[in-house]
């Protein structure tokens, strides 16, 4: 493990559910080194997804500092925050994908925003499709792939613009568990020999013993680690 | 992210909603071709009014009334033998005396009908009017004897169809109240006809019309009971603009001042300017209906918008700016503003063709008509005038009004939040 690469700081989230308040996160002190794998695990409604969602600079804090690359996230505006996002993977429990589009032009999307010319989007796009064993279904649109080939398309897209780190929130939720595991060995792979660093929130306690460091969170705090 | 990939990606977005893009896009299409229709209608009805009138107006010609100008009312009156004083003045080469009245005509075949009777002097009304003033029967005399007559080619063949009530040769019977004495009595003389005149088309102020009749200035004096005159008509010896002006400023000098001069250039500028305010009130109308348009826009755009917002969120996930999601939408609205306008010029242009068509060269006499001073035109015909300014302001609206009514959908697309638009189902 070489430098930090997250940092979280006592970090808070409050929603406002109408004018009653919900603490979703209640302090998170949290440190991922570069190359690291860990797994976020806790029952519904613990805050993971939060979590997640504020690391990914998806969402605001409402205390606590976040500090990513030693950069603290909140003092960033907008525009900085979208820039951010564009060297942050993220992997949805939903896949969302964009329906219309292949899954080529799907892997091509964050290629296209951070302004890369058509030939080079192409070329990236074939060659995480077929990293991640989709070589064949290229010009497939979402509705014509399986699961757990989405899912694929899903991965391929988050690592189009070189990601800083990947975040993958259930990304195995409705994935039945045969292709769970394919996906879960498609992940330790990247970990493993391409060094990206991934934290990964799931339900699944077996999903979760093959990150090498676990994380669990009760009521939007972690209450326990465990590095294997 | 590179503008050609926006665009494309908003025509992703669009050709997955074809019908919607569709109907949209005819909201812009109707807008854009009734402006156009309107327009290029208005401007063919123009450029055939003004060449009309250009040839029924001598431009190096100057008229001469009493007081305020064309119709205008005053004591003052302007004599038959003020043309001779008009006529001293530096670069007028000549000026005629203009007498006018309503009157009834009776047909050697027993027809009657209204008339405005010019008393003109023939020689000097010909070297004026050369190329209108000309006889396609007969002859137009030079050294006229007191009852001769010449008719409009409307007099004698009212219904353009060979039907002659009166040719050269034939007696007419002229009838005029006069109004002035108590009680108010008829005069008539019988006259011949001696020429004809070749059909003119359009209308004039001061020149020869096809449906008036011409007399001897010496008979209408005496017809009449009259020393005064309705105009002079004066010829200037070119029609610059600094010969115009001070030709016109000697004459008002010599007259009094009380006199009004009228350049047929100054009457044609008139006529035109009410041209532009006609055709700026019609494209205002139809201005109203690509507004409407608009909102359309705008109202599919915020639909358009919801339905999308899970794939706003996907995208600002992905690191999209604000400002690029705002471009996408504004894209988008680009490409059925320019799609709408494009094919509503054409549609507009068409639908002009297909109206004038119809309506447009049908020879109706009844462009206009007024009076005694102008006369009424027939068959004229009048083809749309599609100009570079209105294709192009035609474009700049088009995408003006799309774009505006597209930025609120397109603010708002801009600014979800990414959490929330994720979440949204
Ligand atoms: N937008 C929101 N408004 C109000 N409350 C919210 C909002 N998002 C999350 N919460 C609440 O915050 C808490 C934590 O939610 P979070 O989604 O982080 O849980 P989770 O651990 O991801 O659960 P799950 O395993 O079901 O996905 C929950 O009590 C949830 O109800
Ligand atoms: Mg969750």
């Amino acid at each position: 493990m070489t430098g930090t690469i997250i940092k979280t700081v006592d970090l808070r989230k409050t929603y406002m559910q109408g004018k009653i308040p919900v603490e979703a996160l209640r302090g998170v002190n949290l440190e991922v080194g570069e190359g690291e794998f860990l797994s976020v695990l806790g029952p519904s409604g613990s805050g993971k997804s939060t979590l997640l969602n504020l690391i990914g600079a998806l969402d605001k804090p409402t205390g606590g500092r976040l500090f990513i690359e030693n950069i603290d996230v909140s003092a960033l505006n907008e525009n900085q925050l979208a820039d951010l996002r564009m060297r942050i993977g993220f992997v949805f429990q939903f896949f969302n994908l964009i329906p219309r589009f292949t899954a080529r032009e799907n892997v091509e999307l964050p290629m296209s925003i951070a302004g890369l010319s058509k030939g080079e989007r192409r070329k990236r796009a074939e060659e995480l499709l077929q990293m991640v064993g989709l070589a064949s279904r290229m010009n497939h649109k979402p509705t014509e792939l399986s699961g757990g080939e989405q899912q694929r398309v899903a991965i391929a897209r988050a690592l189009a613009n070189n990601p800083r780190f990947l975040l993958m929130d259930e990304p195995t939720g409705n994935i039945d568990s045969k292709n769970a595991y394919e996906i879960i060995r498609l992940v330790k792979r990247l970990n493993e020999d391409k060094g990206v660093t991934i934290i990964m929130v799931t339900h699944d306690q077996r999903l979760a013993e093959e990150a090498k460091r676990i994380v669990y969170m009760l009521d939007g705090t972690i209450v326990m680690e465990k590095v294997r | 992210m590179r503008i050609i990939d926006m665009f494309s990606y908003a025509f992703s977005a669009i050709r997955l909603r074809k019908l919607r893009a569709g109907l949209t896009t005819l909201g812009v299409v109707i807008g854009i071709a009734a402006i156009v229709a309107l327009l290029s209608i208005t401007q063919g009805l123009q450029v055939a009014i003004s060449s009309q009138l250009q040839r029924g107006f001598a431009t190096d010609t100057l008229i001469v009334t009493a007081g305020g100008g064309l119709g205008g009312v005053n004591e003052f009156n302007l004599l038959v033998k003020d043309a001779q004083t008009i006529k001293e003045i530096g670069n007028v080469t000549a000026s005629i005396a203009v007498i006018q009245r309503i009157c009834y005509i009776r047909m050697p075949y027993g027809q009657t009908r209204r008339v405005t009777v010019t008393g003109v002097d023939f020689a000097a009304y010909k070297e004026i009017y050369s190329s209108t003033f000309v006889a396609e029967e007969g002859e137009i005399p030079l050294n006229p004897e007191d009852d001769f007559i010449i008719v409009g080619k409307q007099v004698s063949d009212p219904w353009s169809n060979g039907t002659i009530l009166c040719r050269t040769g034939d007696a007419l019977e002229i009838l005029w109240t006069n109004t002035t004495t108590r009680p108010l009595r008829n005069e008539t003389y019988l006259g011949r006809v001696v020429a004809v005149l070749r059909e003119i088309g359009g209308f004039t102020i001061g020149g020869p019309s096809d449906n008036r009749i011409y007399i001897p200035i010496s008979k209408a004096q005496s017809f009449f009971g009259t020393e005064t005159c309705e105009m002079i008509i004066v010829k200037l010896r070119n029609d610059d603009r600094a010969t115009i002006d001070s030709a016109a400023k000697a004459i008002r000098e010599a007259l009094g001042g009380r006199v009004a001069v009228t350049s047929s250039t100054a009457v044609l500028n008139i006529i035109s300017s009410v041209f532009s305010t006609i055709e700026l009130f019609l494209a205002g109308i139809a201005a109203i209906s690509l507004l409407v348009a608009g909102i359309g826009i705008m109202n599919i755009m915020i639909v358009s918008v919801m339905e999308r917002t899970r794939e706003i969120g996907i995208l600002k996930a992905l690191g999209m700016k604000n400002r690029q999601v705002l471009l996408i939408f504004l894209c988008e609205a680009a490409i059925i503003g320019l799609l709408g306008t494009l094919i509503g010029i054409g549609a507009g242009w068409s639908l002009a063709q297909i109206v004038l068509r119809i309506f447009g060269s049908s020879g109706g006499a009844g462009i206009m008509r007024q009076g005694n001073q102008a006369a009424v035109s027939n068959g004229i015909t009048i083809t749309p005038v599609l100009t570079p300014t209105v294709i192009l302001g035609a474009i700049v609206f088009g995408l003006m009004v799309t774009m505006v009514f597209a930025l609120y959908p397109a603010w708002k697309a801009s600014k979800l939040k990414p959490v929330e638009a994720l979440r949204y189902e």
